[in-house]
């Protein structure tokens, strides 16, 4: 695997960008796909969003001034990219967030690619009373396994309010989980 | 020392036996329920998967479909180009215009401005227009200290009535932390 210096500077040289760009979305896909799917919920939006990022990185890769992990630097961009796309959704359909987010867990249910069981679908229920920032906490640490210096590099929080953030969020999923 | 090697002794003198290697892995062994018992305790109704799934082949189709969106180029600015003859004819015919026009005209000497624009049809605008920008976005272009009180709310918010509601609410006036203003 190639390291993430050397990347960021083929990237930056022009005649080596198209080729450390197929190498960076090769390498990035999986993971980024797996943390705005957690967030958008639906795969064709995710695809959407992937995409938008993606793009995002190329079109500003020269901005990039290493002063954090190229990798977190893209899954910040992954993470605005899906919030906005979520205010965005709701604004377009003229819905709150929160009925934006009952909705998407309640289309999860007719979701091909959701093949959850019933406690899974549950899950989603309890994950969308929660506030955005403990939301992505819990998910990127429950199910991404991310360290928490990681994610403070990707939200911009201290580890002490990540790990507070972390607990208060699997204190009121699993309050959910036994109150349903 | 000598308590520990009379133990030790002791064990060799009594029948039973152990795996392999058993009292070598037994540390690691112990971290690992610890662990294992410690994630169960921290969550033990969270399922460990959610359930998500993606369609065959995805994976593979994302990178050429994200290298063809790169690779479309932004189309060219074709710069306008035009005669410098013809450029001369529009501009002396515009300007005769203008002056014919201006001569004639003077029934609305005014010129239309911002206010003349209803408030409806603004507030209809914003109602009605996907500005497509985030509160973020907006707090950027517009600055706070441009901003009063009454530009966001319907209706104009008097002196007294501010000063009775606070009457009736603070109980100290020193809680609002207010500088440099005079009370009289």
């Amino acid at each position: 695997m190639i390291a993430e210096e050397t990347l960021v500077q083929e990237l930056q040289r022009g005649e080596s960008r198209p080729k450390a760009f197929e190498v960076l979305v090769n390498t990035y896909k999986e993971r980024l796909y797996w943390h705005i799917r957690r967030i958008v919920l639906d795969h064709d939006d995710t695809d959407d969003v992937l995409q938008n990022t993606f793009i995002k990185v190329y079109r500003n890769i020269e901005k990039f001034k290493g002063e954090s992990k190229l990798y977190s630097w893209m899954y910040r961009i992954a993470t605005n990219e899906s919030l906005t796309f979520l205010k965005q959704k709701s604004r377009k359909m003229g819905i709150s967030d929160q009925e934006l987010k009952d909705k998407m867990v309640e289309n999860l249910q007719a979701d091909v690619y959701f093949e959850g069981d019933e406690i899974q679908l549950k899950l989603q229920k309890a994950l969308a009373t929660l506030p955005d920032k403990q939301k992505l906490v819990f998910t990127m640490k429950y199910f991404q396994e991310m360290k928490y210096n990681d994610i403070s590099e990707v939200l911009g929080t201290s580890v002490g309010a990540l790990k507070t953030s972390y607990h208060l969020a699997v204190k009121k999923i699993e309050a959910y989980l036994k109150e349903n | 020392m000598s308590s520990q090697n009379n133990t030790m002794k002791k064990d060799k003198k009594n029948s039973f036996n152990t795996p392999e290697g058993y009292f070598e892995s037994f540390n690691d062994r112990l971290m690992d329920r610890i662990q294992k018992e410690e994630m169960n305790e921290a969550a033990p109704l969270i399922p460990k998967t959610d359930g998500f799934a993606v369609p065959n082949g995805y994976f593979d189709e994302v990178t050429p479909t994200v290298l063809s969106k790169i690779n479309t180029k932004e189309p060219k600015v074709i710069p306008l180009k035009i005669n410098r003859g013809l450029y001369y004819g529009i501009a002396a015919t515009a300007a005769i215009f203008i002056v014919m026009f201006s001569l004639t005209w003077e029934s609305n000497p005014e010129p239309l401005t911002f206010d003349d624009l209803a408030n409806a049809e603004i507030e209809a605008y914003f109602e009605h227009t996907d500005l497509e920008m985030t509160s973020y976005e907006i707090a950027e272009v517009v600055s706070l200290e441009e901003i009063q009180l009454n530009d966001i709310l319907g209706d104009d918010l008097e002196d007294d009535i501010i000063m009775e509601y606070l009457d009736e609410n603070v109980d100290d006036i020193e809680e609002l932390n207010l500088e440099d203003i005079d009370y009289e």
